[in-house]
């Protein structure tokens, strides 16, 4: 039961993060049209490089493990392909970008390698999303565009392990996986629960959210053969396409913004309850396990209590603080302490793998939010306390 | 001239419309109307037995919505707050316990219907606020948000 790592890395939002192979560099936008290199000395993170070519506010950042390689997407409606080379007149290795043509008339909002790094697919506001392969003839990324049936703003991709199919999640209220084989690229896929003919644009599944929200953040299991969505009806569902069977959770707190899987039978979701909460389940159902963020066995917040109640973000000092002086006329004790009792003091807007256990699955994951903090969990480290003691019994 | 005012969408060939935001009622409007003016009878004659969280669950089931159906949503909305006038507030908490996620949320959707109704401030705005501060300990803040993204509307 480690406790989480936790840096103060800016005073401004932190929009995403990428981590590098090795975990010792970060690249993360600030909200801003730089990405920043920070890398780890000793307990700290300290800003190494920055990175600045888009004109507008980046949007996503991630960082190819193998061919280290950063893609990054941006309002400006570009994205860049950052590769390490050497600089003949500083004699120093140095971030070049390269631009890629997206021909998107909107922002580009996120960006994820594929699992082989010869593709990336950029979401954007245009209604598509783009696939991007590397054309050696004519030394450029060119891209080709799933556009049907998206009828609005994609909000996040997530890849299968194959290589091939994309999930998407979309603010037109759907969650859909996409075929995005690339002749030149690809070698023809497998059969996988999704289906067996797979050209470019086919769609394998297309799934609403509950209650109409946006589709904020789509994952595979590690197997691709579970899909996971959550939207801003602050709700989470697991899709399992052989079933079919899809096990929607509505949840009693703010809505999840950002999720990634740690193993077949569990993920980690978290939002603007500022939290990271664990999910875990097969295909018999699904339930949340507890939250990474157990603030009862920290020191300082301990013995409010308040959290017991679940209801999210009233959970605040600041809430606490109007609650006593409307039903007991106090004012004083709590005072002057606007402090959320979460880590994370405001929206996680993006939570990843950080480092893999013996057993395969993802030990700890990281997280960055609006905060400027980034943060290092434990995910064995689950409490069941937060969720107001419903699975009091479960052990992990 | 306020370019702000330009409604941009009509050059657009590929529009969203709001109809393609949710699935459609599969029943008639007529239907509904028929189906809201039943479950108000059914729901009096629950009262009538003293039986509330039976009465809920009789007007929240299959909620009107959608467009061209303003008088069944008007009628289920005075059928759901009369309900919620005949409950003692010391009630409430266990009749919202014991209704389902999605009868939770669609009483939300009443709750903030009836406040949003002109004048009703004055008649039921505390049997209102009542219920909403329940319900939203209860079903927590998750359940508002559901109300507002819903385009289901009631």
């Amino acid at each position: 039961m480690a406790a989480p790592e936790v840096f103060s890395i800016a005073q401004t939002p932190v929009t995403c993060h990428a981590f590098n192979a090795d975990r010792s560099q970060l690249a993360v936008s600030l909200n801003d049209n730089d990405v920043q290199i920070y890398a780890r000395q000793g307990n700290q993170w300290k800003v190494t490089e920055t990175l600045a070519e888009h004109d507008k506010v980046i949007t996503s950042i991630d960082w190819a493990p193998n061919s280290n390689r950063i893609v990054t997407a941006s309002q400006d409606r570009n994205a860049y392909v950052w590769q390490q080379t050497l600089d003949p007149i500083t004699g120093q290795m140095a971030w070049k970008p390269t631009l890629v043509l997206l021909r998107i008339n909107r922002a580009a909002t996120f960006v994820r390698w594929s699992p082989n790094e010869d593709k990336f697919a950029v979401a954007s506001g245009a209604r598509a999303i783009a696939i991007c392969s590397f054309d050696s003839e004519n030394n450029w990324w060119v891209a080709r565009q799933l556009k049907k049936p998206i009828r609005s703003t994609v909000l996040s991709v997530d890849w299968h392990p194959n290589n091939v199919l994309l999930a998407a999640g979309s603010a037109d209220m759907k969650a859909r996986v996409f075929s995005a084989y690339i002749k030149d690229v690809d070698k023809r896929p497998t059969p996988t629960v999704w289906g067996e003919k797979l050209p470019f644009n086919t769609i394998c599944g297309e799934y609403s959210s509950p209650a109409g929200g946006w589709v904020h953040t789509v994952g595979f299991s590690p197997s691709g053969d579970v899909l996971a969505y959550a939207s801003h009806d602050s709700s989470i569902s697991i899709v399992y396409p052989g079933g079919p069977a899809i096990y929607t959770i509505k949840i009693n707190s703010l809505p999840y913004v950002t999720l990634t899987w740690t193993s077949e039978n569990a993920l980690v979701a978290a939002g603007h309850d500022c939290q990271p909460i664990v999910y875990s389940g097969s295909e018999g159902g699904w339930a949340a396990v507890g939250t990474l963020d157990d603030t009862s066995s920290g020191t300082a917040k301990a013995g409010s209590g308040a959290r017991a109640g679940s209801i999210g973000r009233l959970n605040s000092a600041a809430f606490n603080t109007f609650r006593n002086a409307d039903t007991r006329g106090q004012t004083q004790d709590e005072s002057g302490q606007t402090e959320l009792l979460t880590v994370h003091q405001n929206t996680i807007t993006s939570v990843r793998p950080y480092d893999v256990g013996a057993d395969g699955n993802v030990a700890r994951v990281s997280t960055t939010g609006v905060d400027g903090k980034l943060v290092i969990w434990d995910v064995g480290a689950v409490s069941a306390s937060g969720l107001a003691g419903r699975l009091g019994g479960m052990k992990i | 001239m306020s370019y702000r005012k330009i409604d941009i969408d009509v050059y657009d060939e590929d529009v969203l419309q709001e109809s393609e935001l949710y699935e459609p009622d599969p029943r008639d409007p007529a239907q509904v109307l028929s189906d809201a003016k039943q479950k108000q009878a059914a729901v009096r004659s629950s009262l009538a037995k003293g039986d509330i969280p039976g009465a809920l669950d009789i007007a929240l089931d299959s909620a009107p919505y959608g467009p061209d159906v303003d008088e069944a949503k008007n009628l289920t909305l005075q059928t759901v707050v009369s309900i919620l006038n005949s409950t003692k507030s010391s009630e409430i908490p266990a009749v919202v316990k014991a209704l389902s996620q999605d009868s939770q949320d669609t009483l939300m959707k009443y709750i903030y219907k009836g406040m949003g109704m002109p004048g009703w401030g004055d008649v039921s705005g505390s049997v209102l606020l009542g219920w909403h501060e329940k319900l939203t300990e209860v079903a927590g803040t998750g359940c508002i948000v559901r109300v507002m993204t819903d385009r289901r509307t009631v």
